[in-house]
């Protein structure tokens, strides 16, 4: 038998290109949808109007054409950038935890999050000015600063340390800074509504700048991510077979998870907390192309950042002109489907 | 004699407990070494030490080299394991599987090359695997899974195999047609060979040579006959034996009934 004789899973470019147009389609569909349809033909013209030395006349008015690049575009981009880091992140966590149900928020980067963004709305009015908005700030720090501190009570246990420990540790950690979080939010009522609307999660957003401003992190930790991914496939068959393949476990998890936790700290601090992508997006992955990371990672990011443009094109439009938040939109179709994961699902970490 | 593998007083403790206690040994070049011993005696342990999966005092010298100077992968090259309850990931393919075994030859990022799916084919083939390629690991019967997991540790390429009671959920034929493997596997390329092992008949039969470990120690070593002794078998694994010939120059260890059922005959 001959090397050419077998086939070891990997990345069939046919199924990127397909993901790919999958996105496409859903970003055409998120940019020509909403509270004021635009036409496609408009949309393209509009499109090559802005490339370099072309000058096209796209029969958009002024209002229409701030509608498709400072509203629709930014966020249909920001969707994508949200939904790709989430699904990505959520991988990433799944492998290095070798728990199915793992997800971007598991170490406390979502109760951080939301104790940070607290803060910034319920107190914004008092703190110091800094360059960039304090809600997005503060909700990075909490989210990064969320896990770090799971990371610390987890290496301070001794002895019977496993990947599960690390989980235990995220649960406390979560319980308190929630607790604080709650307590924050009950003593300024008045603020309750804001917050409660980015707990839920939201991509209004208003021209380009926050696309630019978590770029760089979504662009870094898919990156490593991604490379990582062989690495998640050795740690499949356990820590202790993952040395005698040559593969330091801990190391290969601290990597993992740090670079999905600043990933998804830098989405959380200008989406809010949007559930269920981070698990339903490679668990759909899985099922569909098998369950070999360096499959399942670069289609997830792929697939969710069609998905999150999808729900959130669901979110402004269902109810227009009223928006639904984003993450009641994934959580309604994302709930069942964790149901059915977890009914086919082999028990934790096995 | 080339010393392929030489352990010089190795302790582990473990919450304050001594799992193993200044073990030395030394396995030469293509040998067999079978270690046996009542459960809890480090047999399991003395595998993870070599392998580097438990920190130990003393030190293992592989082919030359202190394992401690090894970077991990380097090690991995040397020193391949086939564990007693191996992870079996849900969903992954035997051909993927078998593949792992590459990870330390193969680059972390450009991935497997046409001579480490070479191997693999070539594994795949030698273990008469060739047929369940694509089969999920998890949905294997014992013997199938057993020679994938022995696949998998192969294609490491290794000249240290260590097999951790690579027989116990097999049955009598099972048994046997993966221990022939392995010890055809030795004498093909010569490999050394360190297996932890229950069944004392079948120790008797397979490796060149024994060591009993009983509570992190070494309490005996040599060939068959000497180890298998029914005094040091009641010592410590509390256990009344018969060494029977087996007609055929080997040795057989039967297990005997005490003369008064449920009477108290451990001392």
């Amino acid at each position: 038998m001959k090397g050419e004789e077998i086939r070891p899973s990997r990345l069939r470019w046919w199924w990127l290109v397909g993901a790919f147009a999958t996105l496409t389609v859903a970003g055409l569909v998120a940019i020509l949808m909403g509270a004021v349809d635009l036409d496609a033909r408009s949309v393209l013209l509009s499109v090559v109007d802005r490339l370099p030395f072309v000058d096209v006349d796209s029969g958009l008015n002024g209002r229409q054409e701030a509608i498709l690049w400072e509203l629709r575009m930014p966020r249909v981009a920001l969707g994508g950038i949200v939904g790709a880091m989430l699904a990505a992140a959520g991988g990433s966590y799944q492998g290095s935890f070798r728990n199915p149900l793992a997800d971007p928020y598991l170490l406390g980067a979502a109760a951080g999050a939301g104790l940070g963004a607290t803060i910034a709305i319920a107190y914004g009015a008092s703190l110091p000015s800094t360059p960039i908005d304090a809600l997005p700030l503060l909700a990075f720090i909490g989210g990064v600063g969320g896990v770090a501190a799971t990371y610390a009570i987890g290496y301070s246990v001794k002895a019977g340390r496993t990947p599960v420990t690390l989980i235990l540790a995220g649960v406390a950690v979560a319980a308190f800074l929630t607790a604080v979080q709650t307590y924050l939010q009950q003593r300024n009522a008045e603020t309750l509504r804001e917050v409660y609307g980015w707990i839920l999660g939201r991509l209004s957003t208003v021209g380009w700048g926050e696309v630019w401003l978590v770029l760089p992190y979504v662009v870094a930790s898919t990156v490593v991510i991604l490379l990582g991914a062989r690495r998640l496939d050795v740690l499949s068959v356990g820590d202790d077979e993952a040395v005698t393949l040559g593969v330091d476990p801990s190391r290969v998890r601290l990597v993992m998870v740090l670079a999905a936790t600043l990933g998804t700290a830098a989405v959380v601090a200008v989406s809010g907390l949007i559930g269920f992508v981070g698990i339903i997006v490679p668990h759909a992955v899985r099922i569909v192309f098998g369950s070999s990371y360096r499959v399942v990672l670069p289609l997830s990011i792929v697939f969710g950042a069609a998905f999150l443009i999808l729900a959130d094109l669901l979110a402004r439009t269902i109810a227009s002109p009223a928006e639904i938040p984003i993450g009641v939109v994934t959580a309604f179709f994302g709930a069942p489907f964790f149901a059915i994961v977890l009914r086919s699902s082999r028990g934790l970490g096995s | 004699m080339t010393v392929a593998l030489s352990l010089s007083g190795i302790s582990v403790r473990f919450n304050g407990s001594r799992i193993l206690d200044s073990v030395d040994l030394e396995i030469a070049q293509g040998e067999w070494l079978g270690i046996i011993g009542p459960n809890g005696a480090g047999k399991t342990t003395l595998l993870r030490a070599i392998t580097g999966a438990v920190e130990f005092e003393g030190s293992v010298t592989i082919e030359g080299n202190r394992s401690s100077t090894l970077k991990r992968r380097d090690l991995a090259r040397s020193v391949a394991l086939v564990p007693q309850h191996p992870v079996l990931p849900p969903g992954m393919r035997v051909v993927d599987y078998v593949l792992l075994g590459r990870t330390p030859h193969v680059h972390a990022v450009t991935g497997p090359s046409h001579h480490d799916l070479d191997v693999v084919a070539r594994t795949l083939e030698a273990l008469t695997l060739s047929a369940f390629t694509d089969r999920d690991v998890t949905t294997l019967s014992g013997g199938e899974l057993q020679r994938a997991v022995i696949a998998r540790a192969l294609a490491q390429e290794s000249q240290i195999l260590l097999l951790d009671e690579p027989t116990t959920a097999l049955d009598i034929g099972k048994q046997q047609e993966v221990l022939e493997l392995v010890d055809r596997l030795r004498k093909d390329r010569t490999l050394t060979v360190v297996s932890a092992m229950h069944d004392l008949t079948i120790a008797a039969q397979f490796p060149d040579r024994l060591v009993m470990l009983a509570e992190g120690r070494v309490v005996a070593e040599g060939d068959g006959r000497t180890v298998l002794d029914p005094v040091l078998i009641r010592d410590h694994y509390s256990a009344d034996v018969r060494i029977l010939d087996d007609g055929s120059g080997g040795i057989v260890v039967v297990p005997l009934r005490s003369q008064e059922p449920m009477s108290d005959s451990k001392n």
